[in-house]
């Protein structure tokens, strides 16, 4: 890691430009978090409810603001743009700046930006419950919302792209090709889904827009938020454990065998339609072969920690990240499958929802926090709270992704048989639908009670309120060994206030 | 790695699918012109009417293709084409028509500005929506329990358990339909002044309410009643005609 140093006097030198980093992003940092958890809670509250009216309609009859569909699009939309693309702000700013090794001069344009994206993406619920959405899924924020919404994007990761030209010639670290290439993947993927399915609509068939409509679900994912959460977790994984990564080719074919796969993938979900057949094809292909880079992650990640298990148990961000990172291997290994083997059974079930809420939740997510609970006590100088609500948010997080898992990616395949049994009615078929709803409302219910809990902590650490102590808050207990650097860095360089 | 080559790798491995599964494709279904059959000389060109573009927008605001597909597959990818009248109406004679049982076309969706091929299968297909309610016994039926095809949309879309199923024999739908409402595409009315298409159903007390639907509904209900697998009533030609059992 370019952070160890062997001399006295450089090493004073280097934890002053990292508390100075921290310093200055402090406010943009904390805003994109807090803001995004909250985000996450509204999300899991909505994902509860839409779930909830899939099997058991008259769940809030007649208030027409929380309709089912309408409540679908909100709740997948708040969790993407809402909670994924903030806690992924949050992540690429300090990470690149961190590695960059340069301070950040424009924490006050970001901050500002950031207020404005919170803004976008509240005027895009409210629009969506209001009955005013696209309509087509992902995008259903009013139209007129996408080009402010990529300026912003723009205006917030535009910094991390010039700290990166200006820094000190060196190394590449891994997490940097993984952030750089997520910031340059996005606007792209973004722009050109948006162009074509709405400039473009005049020009061209729905069916094709339906079709870059399922790319643009397929690599959202696999082209942003996953190489955030793979940066993030290459850089903790090796600096919590003080380790170096197991193995720089593992790391460069994983990167690159993404980079070579993930851009086919999405239209799967259009298997059987009237568009060029390669295309469903290459789709399910990617789906499939995206085993092989969470395979070569895993591997990489997992060895770098092996041997190391009192770390993981002990620190938060190792935990949440290892978690992260056998959610990515279940996610490639249940894509595997199910493509490979269940394309017919999957493409109307509740698979394909199962699979993303496993990405963003499941890989993202747990990475995301795994990262937050490093970062925050390092920008706000002061050590997290209460040891028991991080456990609460791990294990319900944990739960609520295994029945996600078990209910909706496994159950939906059983679903998928029942409704494509043709030797009985659809209805009859469809009523299989209702225990595995069940699966997935209980899940977001987990899910919910998770984030409340993530939610006030962050709150309170946000307020200042965190321990003003040296020793970082461990899930174990005793505070011998500092997974977190030599004791008292903290404190002994400067005060917090600046 | 050096950035330059770096820079250069992402563009190849991003470009290249961009161009061959997004750009070209694209352009490519851009202007899909109606085929000669060379063997008989027909050309088949779907037509459909109805407030299509509108309807199709509100049936996108409302979200409905969060459980309910508009695509018939082939038999390869999916069994479809066996579910009754999902793909088309087979062949009845009493009805006077023919076979019209087919997969999706892309010009199944002209005039509509994103096609909603759905996520999931909550609910059925609704490909053939509008021929279902429409055909003959269905009409009679519906006309029994003194509805239309029209107004039993109407109805199902104000409460879906407070409707019998539209056809014969159908009627547990009235308990089973996991359909959730769309309460909010209707205005209450004095039953005594309202004008135009009103419907009378339930409210929570049991008593008889006057709904009145907005234009929002209209627009749904019209786009609803369009999702017809055959052209305006017309025989498939017989290399569009997928169905299982190819009798004439």
């Amino acid at each position: 890691m370019s952070e160890t140093s062997s001399t006295p006097a450089a090493d004073g030198q280097d934890v002053q430009l990292r508390s100075a980093i921290d310093r200055s992003l402090r406010h943009p940092v904390m805003f994109f978090f807090t803001s995004g958890a909250v985000w996450l809670a509204i999300a899991a509250l909505l994902g509860l409810i839409a779930s909830a009216k899939k099997h058991h309609p008259i769940f809030l009859d007649g208030w027409s603001f929380f309709d089912a569909g309408k409540v679908d699009a909100a709740h997948i939309n708040a969790l993407i743009y809402g909670w994924g693309f903030q806690a992924a702000f949050g992540m690429i700013i300090w990470l690149m700046s961190r590695l960059s090794r340069k301070e950040c001069t424009s924490s006050g344009t970001i901050l500002v930006a950031g207020h404005f994206w919170n803004l976008g993406v509240m005027i895009g619920v409210v629009c969506i419950l209001a009955g005013q959405g696209t309509g087509v899924p992902w995008l259903e924020f009013p139209t007129a919302l996408w080009p402010f919404m990529l300026a912003l994007y723009l205006v917030i990761t535009i910094w991390s792209l010039i700290q990166f030209q200006v820094r000190d010639a060196g190394h590449v670290y891994v997490s940097q090709w993984y952030l750089l290439a997520a910031m340059m993947w996005f606007p792209w993927i973004f722009l050109t889904s948006n162009l074509f399915i709405f400039t473009f609509q005049d020009f061209g068939n729905p069916l094709m827009a339906a079709g870059i409509a399922s790319w643009y679900k397929g690599t959202l994912f696999l082209l942003f938020f996953l190489p955030v959460a793979l940066g993030s977790a290459y850089f903790l994984a090796p600096k919590v454990t003080g380790r170096p990564v197991y193995s720089y080719n593992i790391a460069l074919f994983g990167f690159w065998s993404l980079a070579v796969v993930a851009p086919w993938a999405g239209m799967q979900k259009l298997a059987g339609a009237p568009i060029p057949q390669f295309l469903p094809y290459v789709g399910a292909g990617a789906m499939v072969l995206i085993f092989i880079p969470a395979i070569a992650v895993g591997v990489n990640i997992l060895k770098t920690v092996s041997g190391h298990g009192d770390v993981v148990g002990a620190s938060p961000a190792v935990r949440f990240t290892i978690a992260g990172i056998v959610g990515f291997l279940s996610f490639g290994a249940l894509s595997f499958g199910v493509h490979g083997f269940g394309l017919k059974l999957i493409q109307f079930s509740y698979t394909g929802y199962g699979l993303d809420i496993l990405g963003i939740y499941g890989v993202f997510s747990l990475c995301a926090f795994g990262a937050i609970y490093f970062i925050v006590p390092r920008v706000t100088r002061r050590e997290w709270l209460s040891r028991r609500f991080i456990s609460w948010h791990f294990y319900l997080s944990l739960y609520g992704v295994a029945t996600v898992a078990i209910c909706a990616i496994v159950g939906g395949l059983m679903q998928g048989q029942a409704i494509e049994n043709a030797n009985h009615d659809f209805l009859q078929g469809a009523r299989f639908s209702v225990a595995y709803g069940w699966g997935v409302t209980l899940a977001w219910g987990f899910l919910l009670l998770a984030n409340l809990f993530f939610c006030l902590h962050l709150f309170l650490m946000w307020a200042r309120l965190g321990r003003r102590s040296s020793h970082p808050t461990l899930l174990s207990h005793g505070h011998a060994e500092s997974p977190h650097g030599p004791e008292g860095e903290i404190d002994n360089y400067g005060s917090a206030t600046a | 790695m050096k950035f330059k080559a770096f820079i250069f790798g992402l563009l190849v491995t991003f470009g290249l699918p961009w161009l061959l599964a997004i750009v070209i494709p694209f352009s490519q279904m851009r202007g899909l012109e109606p085929v000669e059959m060379a063997e008989t000389g027909e050309t088949y060109i779907f037509k459909r009417d109805g407030r299509i573009r509108e309807g199709s927008l509100v049936y996108g605001q409302e979200g409905c293709y969060y459980c309910h597909s508009q695509l018939i597959r082939p038999t390869t990818f999916g069994k479809d084409t066996w579910r009754a009248d999902w793909a088309g109406l087979p062949k009845n004679v009493e009805d006077g028509h023919g076979d019209t049982r087919r997969e999706t076309l892309p010009t199944d969706y002209d005039g509509e500005d994103f096609a909603h091929t759905g996520q999931m299968r909550i609910g059925p297909d609704l490909s053939n929506l509008g021929r279902r309610l429409e055909q003959a016994s269905t009409v009679t039926h519906l006309a029994e329990i003194g509805l239309t095809p029209e107004s039993w949309l109407y109805h199902h879309l104000y409460n879906p358990r407070g409707v019998d199923g539209f056809r014969e024999g159908n009627d547990d739908l009235e308990e089973n339909s996991a359909c959730p409402s769309k309460k909010g595409l209707f205005i209450e009315v004095d039953g005594s002044s309202a004008r135009g298409a009103v419907i009378t159903a339930k409210n929570k007390a049991g008593d008889d309410i006057a709904l009145v639907p907005t234009d929002k509904a209209r627009m749904l209900v019209s786009y609803l009643l369009s999702l017809k697998k055959d052209t305006l009533s017309q025989p498939l030609p017989e290399a569009y005609n997928f169905s299982k059992v190819k009798v004439e």
